[in-house]
């Protein structure tokens, strides 16, 4: 497993930081600059791919979690887990590029919006859950409360993709699959989607080194616990 | 080129946060390895 994990890795790794070295050529000289909100909108090509990834790392946290309390497969835990955590690592992204991108175009770093409202309170159910797994003293029924409690929390996923389409907002509506009025430039959506694209190997990248690191965690547990005996 | 600072600071926290996962998981890794060498050459004494 390990050889396979770090040719994986080798691999994803010198895709991903080609792609990376691409994507900032396509946002910083490429791509055109938006009229109204000047150069400040080319956040845009890292806050929109960091929220997408976010959601499929916590799309992959939930269908672990129901297989693990399914199959109780431990490994199944251990990459619901890592998958959190990236996820978490994202959101962080996406709240913290959202303010900076607000500042110049809303004349203020934060509003009680819907759409701002239930992504802070999607990153505060995924510290809960990181809390949960750290400070459970029993690592099974941990795993347990952590799958029951991923499932659950899960539900604001939705709730934060379709709050621009059902409540009055002041964050921008989709651009993709947005409806009449909406839609970008094609220039625009080959750097959102390129950009996309990169972000989503970051993600497989960061799942793999993550997992590597589980897997020498367990490898330890199970040394210490062959010593003790 | 209004704003350059604001979309310089988006871009200084997306690098640095990933940066700073990176090297934390890393360090973990080598933290992590450490320690199973130990053990087992400590295994290995036994």
């Amino acid at each position: 497993m390990d050889k396979t994990l770090s040719r994986w890795s080798l691999l994803l790794g010198t895709v991903t930081a080609i792609m990376m070295v691409w994507n900032l050529y396509n946002i910083f000289i490429f791509v055109p600059t938006e009229k109204s909100m000047g150069i400040v909108q080319r956040i845009f090509y890292f806050h929109v791919p960091s929220a997408w990834v976010a959601f499929l790392a916590f799309t992959l946290t939930f269908v672990y979690s129901i297989l693990y309390l399914w199959k109780k497969n431990p490994w199944h835990d251990r990459l619901a887990l890592c998958a959190a955590e990236i996820g978490l690592l994202f959101t962080t992204i996406v709240l913290l590029t959202g303010p900076i991108w607000a500042r110049p175009v809303w004349n203020t770093w934060w509003s009680w919006d819907p759409r701002l409202t239930t992504t802070l309170i999607l990153w505060f159910i995924y510290v809960a859950y990181m809390m949960l797994r750290n400070y459970t003293a029993d690592e099974q029924r941990g795993a347990r409360f952590a799958a029951v409690f991923a499932i659950v929390g899960f539900l604001d996923v939705p709730i934060v993709y379709f709050s621009i389409r059902w409540w009055r907002t002041i964050h921008p509506k989709p651009v993709i699959m947005g409806g009449e009025g909406s839609g970008l430039h094609p220039d625009m959506r080959y750097t959102l989607m390129f950009s996309a694209a990169t972000f989503l190997l970051l993600m497989g990248f960061l799942l793999i080194q993550r997992l590597r690191l589980e897997k020498a965690r367990v490898e330890l547990n199970n040394l210490k616990c062959e010593l003790a005996y | 080129m209004a704003n350059l600072g604001f979309l310089f600071a988006g871009f200084v926290v997306v690098w640095v946060l990933l940066a700073g996962y990176m090297f934390s998981l890393s360090v973990r890794q080598k933290k992590l390895s450490r320690e199973v060498e130990r053990l087992k050459q400590q295994q290995s004494k036994k």
